[in-house]
């Protein structure tokens, strides 16, 4: 029988432009990440942190889901968990990395996908009535293929194995 | 819009809604707790709430949203039907709500009807942005009103749910950035308001730089000194701790200014 339990984070980037004390441009980002279901925070300025406190909190999940188990059990289970989570982590600063590189052409490749769908889709339904994706739905979608493609490397990691 | 258009709105609404620090509902007279019943239609009427400037909701991302994989149609039947009951207890059975408008299978809430705290709090901030620097007086009043409505976070007693996470982002960095603006335009004309102001963003969060240096330079137009140079070191002592970095120049400079008076 499956168990299914969620975690869920939001980040926050605070991008600080300024010039530094020689007069040359420079940028910054700050970081805040908050675990939705415990409401715990912590602020970071390296990609890894956010990760580790991630780690962190999905250990607390599995090890709370598998208490009632033998202690050989429950670290069968924890070590196959953070085995996929590395795995997956492995991948996420690179697809962070790759959001914030161009955001506007990844926004603007969407809007395309999302025109382009509507107007195949446009004669099933009263077009004129909906309105263009607002922001929140395009970052909606960007974090929706986000999820999908760290599932689809998962899945291709698992199958490389299996053939290995 | 005027500001004054905005503040007549919320008198005027018939249905009152206040989800920032509190959920309230007032029709009339605030809506006391139990008249919601079952808890999930409470929480579907604030879900629909929370996506007010969203485009209709179909059905089933409704119901993967607020009950995961474990909803039904019959669940979401059952919820909007305690809305109704709710909020529009003389409605007739089949007359369409004043409320909740449904396109087919799809859901929202009538923007026009209903007054909501947090949308108001979003354009009296977009007003005082627009006249920051050509009305700086109607920009602080749009801002005092702004925050008037920031009562806290939202929906506090959701703050575990996922789906209400990205609303409450949204309108806590909507605060902090009203708060530091407000703190600047209060700097010259009253500086220990300014001081107030600029205290309250960092109640939110302790390691808002931006804050932290109207917080400085208000305390040195007030004569304080010393807490202007304390000001400066907690701001060091918190950005090291929370992110191992210094602060910004434009922060050292400030605290430059403090040290040359």
């Amino acid at each position: 029988m499956s168990q299914d339990q969620s975690a869920s984070f939001v980040l926050r980037f605070t991008q600080k432009l300024y010039q530094d004390d020689r007069g040359e441009d420079s940028v910054q980002w700050r970081g805040k990440i908050t675990h939705v279901q415990g409401n715990d925070q912590a602020n970071f300025s390296e990609m890894k942190d956010a990760i580790v406190f991630m780690q962190d909190k999905l250990s607390e999940l599995t090890l709370s889901s598998v208490q009632d188990k033998s202690e050989e059990e429950r670290q069968g289970i924890l070590d196959k968990s953070l085995d996929i989570w590395k795995r997956m982590a492995k991948n996420y600063p690179k697809m962070v990395v790759e959001a914030l590189k161009d955001p506007k052409a990844q926004v603007s490749q969407i809007q395309e996908q999302i025109s382009s769908k509507a107007s195949e889709i446009g004669s099933k339904i009263d077009i004129d009535n909906l309105r263009p994706p607002s922001k929140s739905d395009i970052h909606e979608v960007l974090d929706e293929i986000k999820t999908l493609k760290s599932m689809v490397e998962h899945v291709s990691t698992r199958l490389d194995n299996l053939e290995a | 819009m005027h500001i004054d258009d905005l503040k007549a709105l919320e008198s005027q609404s018939p249905l009152k809604v206040y989800t920032l620090g509190r959920f309230e509902v007032h029709l009339g007279e605030n809506l006391a707790e139990d008249k919601w019943g079952r808890d999930k239609a409470k929480q579907l009427f604030q879900f629909l709430i929370s996506n007010m400037d969203r485009t209709a909701l179909h059905k089933e991302q409704i119901i993967d949203r607020i009950w995961e994989e474990d909803g039904t149609d019959q669940d979401f039947k059952v919820a909007l039907h305690g809305i109704n009951k709710t909020i529009e207890p003389e409605r007739k059975a089949r007359q369409e709500s004043k409320y909740i408008q449904r396109q087919g299978t799809s859901y929202q809430l009538h923007k026009d009807r209903i007054w909501c705290d947090h949308r108001a709090m979003e354009q009296a901030v977009s007003i005082a942005h627009e006249h920051l620097a050509d009305r700086p007086a109607l920009s602080r009043e749009a801002l005092q009103y702004a925050l008037s409505l920031y009562g806290g976070v939202f929906l506090p007693a959701r703050i575990y749910e996922d789906w209400s996470s990205a609303m409450r982002e949204k309108m806590q960095l909507l605060a902090l950035g009203a708060y530091v603006s407000l703190a600047e335009l209060l700097l010259s004309e009253n500086p220990k308001e300014s001081v107030i102001i600029a205290s309250k963003a960092l109640d939110i969060d302790e390691a808002w730089e931006e804050a932290y240096r109207v917080l400085i330079q208000a305390y040195l137009a007030t004569g304080n000194r010393p807490q202007a140079i304390r000001s400066y070191q907690k701001c060091v002592e918190v950005l090291d701790e929370e992110f191992g970095i210094d602060p910004l120049p434009e922060t050292k400079r400030v605290f430059e200014q403090v040290m040359e008076k």
